[in-house]
């Protein structure tokens, strides 16, 4: 979407003038503890913001663009230019990231648990939904549910051992596991196949790759949903109490070892939904695939896309996903620029930049994309612009348990 | 059943004392900077691929493109101290893990990059062919030089480390403000230690490079995977104790060779099962190391 | 039956005697004062009754059952509410958020049925957001509620994690220096709020506090702690002259405020 269509409705909306008298009320009436931060709030209640009508059209003007891309054009659907099989092939696969991303969300943003094998848990998703399909001739909507039981278990167990060690040790037993799993489990030919592969056939009606997208599509909203959910219900709010402060939240009456293993399940279920659908959509699956740089990548994709900001870490996931292999890059027509100047191929741009992003965010920018578009988000809620929303104030990355 | 023994413990003691130079580095680096290097087997991987450039690419002699390959690994830890490290100074252990996996990450890229045209390469190793043959097991000139390379680094740094500037640095780590106050910069003995501790890496990833052909993140998750070996190696020694890596090293690399052992039925992926279920046990029972009488607080 | 009976209890840390054969009781509906000077162990023994701490001899019994060695949060869930003495709040979210979250055990709906969006966890959700803004309103907090906890100055703060752990629902209050960071005036008003939430919830509170013009103003009987053992016990016109008591711990002569304090006390017990 474009920039200035936004900047230029700002200028059109009136100012709301309402709110320095109401400030003054408010002040008038508070108590003495109240401090100044309060009043602005209070004053956003006294006079709640509604856009203009012309405030209305062009969010909502935004929005159909959103859907536009998100759902139309993948589908060559009112679009002025013909996506190929294979660009469609990466859409798909950046919802699939999205799913992962969201899945190590759980793990890293809302417990604060590092996990560098999480190509495992996406991985475990992949082989038993294509050993249900493939091996045991079941459909596509079993293979689902049982990959998903399948990866709740092997994370539960995962999070069983991280109740008994501190961050920086577990995160070595998730890079130990990540690796066992890779070489030994992926390794067992009976399983997964070995290097020969395994061809995974797609559930009826979504064998063509268009039609897909839109099934990955499918499971990225229930994702989001479950989410979205689970962050607003007491189980949400339980692990963001005992990532803070387990103490606190064990003074709450939260069980903190079953809050944990919830959050590992939860994550583990995400994982293996991802990894269903990464088994189809690579359509012949090796387990050379789930090596520990993917689970660099997942984690790059997430910190990066912002911990615990949902629109934020899909965004991140959606960028990463079509770095790979330099899609994004083609999209934009930029390898000529990249290859004659740096000579950067596109397929490695994703390598390359995505640490230095990765840096640039823990290091400066702590709220990842998620921060930079939550005064558009906000604004798209209607909401007034504000440039200043959603700011993270303290490394948030750095709440993570140690 | 006993020369395969023979032969595992013989190529283990080999293997590891690779993965004993990478736990003296994420040993160092703990014990400045509180954090888990992951970016220390990429220290080596960057050096062998300087080393390489300079011995194969531009023919020059070994010894200087050797030379060529610790100065990339040395210039590669000094760059992360600065830019990654000290920036996060201020975060939680955790970030600054993410940071090292990124730079670890960052460097991975760039090798993919650079080698692109040639993806697998091979290094020449400092003499060829086979010295000794213990069970049947080929032991190679080069194995043995690693040996003695890490004999040499272990002795260098136990009289370092007792040395007037050694014990600067031991008192930086244990109290920086304290330490400041007598007139030890704590900022040139955090760069001082990254320095030795990528030095340490760059050997590992030069002396270990020519035992296999190699790739981008070789040391990391490539054929020479040294990363997570060496972390469970600074393990068994509480992380903080250099000789206990060092005797850590050796004993992670037997435990791996003893993956391979037919009574496994020979399964891929031998190794890494003994490595994790190992690394599970050492955590899970003996949290504060196996070479350590006392507790030592995470 | 006394709601809280912990008796006998000592730990130790190391070679330092944390507490040595503390017996501590708190009736229904009764307030309790502990103070003592730093390290006299207060906090420890606060540990030791929500679980925290697992005390090497001695049992605390809740209501004539004995806790000894329930976990912490089946201490919560019995009743047993507490304050931290550095502000217990998860501090990354807004006050309102906190109570929500401290309604834990009161949110009626299975986590897995909440993370779905069964249709009833919409219906709890908004019961618990009205109960916070409820108890909000009852300290007087209402203002802050959209507030960031870690934009709050201290003794606002020290007032929300009451609200708090009011929320979780407690018949027994333990109170971790609720006044500490509040002028006299500040105190005054303090001791007024809990006389009133005794009344108002029937609740039994024990409380830890220097302000020792405060735990006179609302307790009915006071404990001091010294290294680890009780000093003195009784009524706190009685502890407060208590001789060793003045020498351990308060050192000076009693100050102006207390004969103000005193006389609000009796107008609200």
């Amino acid at each position: 979407m474009s920039d200035s269509e936004v900047t230029t409705e700002i200028a059109a909306e009136p100012l709301d003038g309402a709110a320095p008298e109401t400030t003054q009320e408010t002040e008038a009436e508070g108590t003495r503890e109240m401090p100044p931060v309060v009043a602005d709030q209070v004053d956003d209640e006294v006079a709640p913001f509604r856009p203009s009508i012309v405030g209305w059209l062009a969010r909502g003007a935004v929005w159909a663009l959103l859907a536009w891309v998100v759902f139309a054009i993948p589908g060559n659907y009112f679009s002025p230019f013909e996506l190929g099989v294979s660009d469609v092939g990466h859409a798909s696969k950046a919802a699939i990231f999205a799913i992962i991303g969201l899945s190590l969300n759980v793990l890293i943003g809302y417990t604060g648990t590092i996990s560098f094998g999480h190509q495992a848990f996406v991985g475990v998703g992949a082989f038993v939904s294509a050993y249900v399909i493939v091996d045991m001739g079941l459909e596509f909507w079993l293979a689902v549910p049982i990959a998903a039981g399948v990866g709740g278990l092997q994370a539960a167990l995962l999070g069983a051992i991280s109740l008994r060690l501190t961050g920086l040790y577990f995160a070595l037993v998730t890079l130990a596991y990540g690796l066992f799993a890779e070489e030994t489990l992926f390794g067992i030919t009976a399983f997964t196949g070995g290097e020969g592969g395994k061809n995974v056939p797609r559930p009826l009606g979504f064998e063509n790759d268009y039609t897909f997208y839109y099934l990955c599509l499918a499971f990225l909203a229930v994702v989001l949903w479950v989410d979205w959910r689970l962050m607003r219900s007491k189980g949400g709010r339980a692990l963001q109490a005992l990532r803070e402060n387990p103490r606190v939240a064990s003074s709450y009456g939260i069980n903190v070892k079953v809050y944990t293993m919830y959050a590992f399940i939860i994550s583990g279920v995400f994982a293996s939904i991802g990894g269903a659908l990464l088994a189809q959509q690579s359509t012949f699956l090796v387990p050379e695939t789930f090596d520990f740089e993917l689970a660099l990548i997942f984690i790059l994709m997430t910190v990066v896309g912002g911990l615990r900001n949902r629109v934020g870490v899909v965004i991140g996931s959606v960028i990463f996903a079509l770095l790979e292999e330099g899609t994004l890059v083609h999209l934009l027509h930029l390898e000529g620029i990249l290859d004659s100047t740096i000579g950067l191929p596109a397929e490695f741009f994703g390598l390359v930049i995505g640490p230095i992003l990765l840096l640039l965010t823990i290091t400066r920018f702590p709220g990842g994309i998620g921060q930079q578009i939550a005064p558009l988000a906000q604004w798209l809620r209607g909401r007034r612009f504000d440039p200043h929303a959603g700011k993270v104030r303290e490394v948030e990355v750095s709440d993570v348990r140690a | 059943m006993t020369t395969e023994l023979g032969i595992a413990v013989v190529n283990g003691i080999f293997a590891g004392s690779v993965y004993a130079l990478v736990a003296l580095g994420i040993v160092l680096i703990y014990r400045a900077s509180g954090v888990f290097n992951f970016a220390q087997a990429e220290f080596g991987t960057t050096g062998l691929f300087a080393a390489y450039a300079g011995v194969v690419l531009w023919n020059l002699p070994y010894w200087l493109g050797l030379l060529f390959g610790l100065a990339a690994a040395v210039a590669m830890g000094l760059a992360t101290e600065r830019l990654v490290i000290n920036p996060l100074r201020n975060s939680s252990r955790v970030t600054l893990l993410v940071g090292t996996a990124g730079v670890a990450l960052a460097a991975i890229g760039i090798q993919f990059w650079q080698s692109n045209e040639q993806p697998i390469r091979e290094m020449p190793k400092i003499v060829e062919g086979v010295a000794l043959q213990p069970f049947g097991a080929a032991i190679t000139w080069q194995h043995l030089i690693t040996l003695g390379v890490l004999i040499v680094v272990a002795l260098a740094l136990a009289v370092f480390f007792r040395s007037p500037s050694g014990v600067a640095i031991q008192a930086a780590q244990q109290d920086g403000t304290a330490a400041e106050l007598v007139g030890i910069s704590v900022r040139r003995v955090s760069m001082m230690t990254w320095a030795i501790a990528a030095l340490l890496g760059g050997l590992a990833g030069v002396l270990s490079g020519p035992n296999l052909t190699f790739t981008a993140g070789h040391l990391t998750f490539g054929a020479g995977a040294a990363l997570l070996p060496g972390f469970m190696a600074a393990v068994l020694g509480g992380m903080r104790s250099m000789p206990g890596a060092l005797l850590g090293g050796i004993v992670v690399g037997v435990i791996e060779q003893l993956g391979s052992l037919s009574l496994f039925g020979y399964m891929s992926g031998g190794g890494e099962m003994m490595l994790f279920f190992f690394l599970l046990i050492v955590l899970l029972l003996r949290p504060q190391g196996l070479f350590v009488r006392k507790a030592v607080a995470a | 039956m006394s709601v809280l009976e912990a008796r006998n209890l000592s730990i130790h840390f190391g070679g330092v005697r944390a507490l040595d054969h503390v017996t501590v009781q708190a009736g229904e509906w009764e307030i309790v004062g502990i103070i003592g000077p730093n390290g006299a162990g207060k906090t420890t023994l606060f540990n030791c009754i929500t679980g925290f701490y697992q005390p090497s001899k001695g049992k605390i019994r809740y209501r004539g059952k004995s806790i000894t060695r329930l976990p912490v949060h089946k201490r919560t869930a019995l009743g047993i509410g507490r304050t931290f003495q550095n502000v217990g709040l998860v501090k990354n979210t807004t006050v309102a958020e906190n109570l929500v979250t401290a309604q834990h055990l009161e949110a009626n709906y299975d986590p897995w049925a909440g993370m779905l969006g069964g249709p009833s966890t919409f219906a709890e959700e908004s019961r618990l957001a009205e109960r916070a803004d409820q108890l909000l309103e009852l300290l007087d907090l209402s203002d802050v509620a959209s507030a960031r906890v870690a934009d709050l100055p201290y003794g606002v703060l020290k007032r929300v994690e009451i609200a708090t752990v009011l929320a979780t629902d407690p018949d027994l209050l333990l109170l971790d220096e609720p006044g500490s960071g509040m002028g006299p005036e500040e105190a005054h008003a303090l001791g007024d709020t809990l006389l009133g939430l005794r009344k108002e919830f029937g609740i039994t509170i024990v409380m830890i506090d220097h302000h020792v013009p405060l735990v006179t103003q609302v307790s009915d009987y006071v404990y001091c702690l010294n290294f680890g053992e009780v000093l003195a016990e009784g009524k706190p016109g009685v502890v407060r002259n208590h001789p060793e008591v003045v020498r351990a711990y308060l050192g000076e002569e009693p100050d102006e405020t207390d004969a103000p304090a005193e006389a609000a006390s009796e107008e609200y017990v």
